[in-house]
């Protein structure tokens, strides 16, 4: 009985992992707008602004995750990620994870 | 039985005719089209983005006038010889490749808002369902007494890009060593808050970097206060000491008038005269089109919904960037980018039922004072109460390590990348 109960809590985590993970592409493609006004959508890396897409989902969301806790120190992105939600984040890591430098996703 | 074949008779009719009526509807439902005035940084993003995202299921016509563009943001770093004028000259070829948008070379002459189409000076009659109205602003050339049209030669604005930055630039590589350049700064609102001020320090790198020290430039600015007004001070007694002085309205006691001819400029505190190189950035208004089609107020800019960038006097009409009146978000093509895409949203979301978010923006300006010393101003802003109003805003401190001022601008420059990739294609 004790087992079957940590099992199961045990699969609510992993789920409600995934669940993060698993973000809604379309709100990600809207949400994106404003992070293509300088990180290139093909990939590109021009000067000081680093590329963002083909990341694993988990990476870009501990990313934004430190920007949004201040624990990374640029004010513009502190400001971005500030207003993002957990879904919001999720949504574009999902969007940007599937953008590979290959894909047309312009 | 006669009653009833004629009831049969007229619903036959009735059907008939429901059915010619019907097909000019289908006709019209082929494709919704939406026309975009102007090539800038909100039109042509606006242009690009209803395409792509429509995936050709709107018709997307930008009328801009001109072949090439010149960016307005960076022509300072033209002007101060840190980036070169190609570097700044974009062409709408990867746009024009967008399946879905036509670019129309002309300009905007009229807007027929009950008839719904934009007349072209051309000739040619643009029918729309929704316009995007995106022309910049026009310069007050009655603002300045003394100043006009005609004297933008011989004291250039260079506040719109093109042959007035090239022409500014000349003159700024003239002055002597000793010349006395005087700016008029611009009261608010007007296109890009910083620019005057980066403008004043890439002027003052390049007579420093020609070994003209001895040269001086005066401020006459009509405001008590500047955007990032500590941050260019100190960055000017940093690198500059003793070549830029700032003179707010209390100081200069009022812009008297100006004299294109012996290049004069009057003040009620003291006059400067045979100066090498004035620079006139006066009042500023939304574009022509805008104000002669009835969607500027009394103010001479543009009001719009802050939830969807839609006219607030026609439904049919959104306004962009430096033209309409954006509440706390400053004029520069970072916010028009950013509005341009809200739009883009609201448009396909009405034309062909996409999905819409709440509207939310962003800027950044960036600003060289000096090469490698590059200070940044921005914020997230959102539709509240009637107006896009700032939710969270940021601004670089005096006193920053020369190794973050210089991370700034290599910041500053890939923005410039990607911003012009995200507007040209």
């Amino acid at each position: 009985m004790s087992r079957r109960l940590a099992a199961s809590v045990g699969f609510l985590a992993a789920s409600s992992f995934t669940g993060a993970c698993a973000g809604d592409r379309e709100l990600g493609a809207y949400l994106s707008n404003e992070c293509v006004a300088c990180h290139q959508i093909s990939g590109h890396v021009t000067g000081g602004v680093p590329r963002i897409t083909g990341w694993p989902e988990e990476n870009f969301i501990a990313v934004m995750n430190s920007y949004k806790d201040k624990h990374r120190d640029n004010p513009i992105m502190q400001t971005i990620a500030g207003r993002l939600a957990d879904d919001e984040i999720a949504a574009l890591a999902a969007y940007f994870g599937a953008v590979t430098s290959q894909s047309s996703a312009k | 039985m006669d009653f009833n074949r004629r009831q049969l008779l007229t619903g036959t009719a009735a059907v008939t005719g429901a059915m010619m009526l019907g097909s000019p509807a289908t006709l019209a439902q082929a494709k919704p089209r939406v026309v975009v005035i102007g090539g800038g940084a909100g039109g042509a993003t606006a242009a690009k983005y209803i395409a792509k995202d429509s995936a050709g299921a709107i018709a997307v016509t930008l009328v801009e006038p001109n072949a090439k563009y010149q960016t307005c943001f960076h022509s300072n770093l033209y002007l101060g010889g840190v980036r070169d004028y190609a570097s700044i000259t974009h062409e709408y070829t990867g746009l024009a490749k967008i399946a879905g948008i036509e670019i129309v070379r002309d300009s905007a002459s009229m807007i027929d808002r009950d008839k719904k189409e934009v007349v072209l000076a051309g000739g040619r009659r643009l029918p729309y369902d929704r316009l995007v109205v995106s022309p910049g602003i026009d310069l007050k050339y009655d603002s300045v007494p003394g100043w006009s049209q005609a004297a933008e030669e011989a004291m250039p604005h260079a506040w719109k890009p093109g042959a007035q930055t090239l022409l500014l630039r000349k003159r700024l590589d003239a002055v002597p060593n000793g010349g006395v350049i005087v700016m008029i700064a611009p009261p608010n609102p007007y296109r890009c808050p910083p620019g005057p001020y980066e403008r004043v320090s890439m002027m003052a790198h390049s007579l420093k970097a020609a070994g003209k020290d001895r040269s001086k430039i005066f401020v006459i600015d009509p405001k008590e206060s500047f955007s990032k007004q500590g941050l260019f001070q100190e960055g000017w007694e940093k690198h500059y000491k003793g070549m830029v002085e700032w003179l707010g309205p209390k100081v200069h006691d009022g812009l008297k008038s100006v004299d294109p001819a012996s290049g004069t400029v009057v003040t009620g505190f003291e006059t400067y005269k045979n100066a090498a190189l004035v620079n006139v950035i006066p009042a500023q208004m939304a574009g022509a089109i805008a104000r002669d089609s009835g969607l500027a107020n009394a103010s001479g800019f543009c009001a719009i919904d802050p939830t969807s960038m839609k006219s607030a006097v026609d439904a049919n009409i959104y306004v962009l960037g430096d033209a309409c009146i954006a509440g706390d978000m400053p004029k520069s093509a970072f916010s028009a980018n950013s509005q341009a895409k809200v739009a883009a949203m609201m448009i396909r979301g009405e034309l062909v039922a996409a999905r819409t978010f709440p509207a939310r923006y962003t800027n950044t300006c960036w600003s060289l004072i000096e090469t490698d010393d590059c200070v940044k101003v921005g914020g997230a802003y959102e539709a509240k109460d009637g107006k896009i109003a700032a939710s969270s805003t940021f601004v670089s401190k005096t006193g920053e390590t020369a190794e973050m001022r210089k991370q700034q601008q290599a910041e500053n420059m890939g923005w410039y990348a990607g911003i012009t990739a995200d507007m040209f294609g």
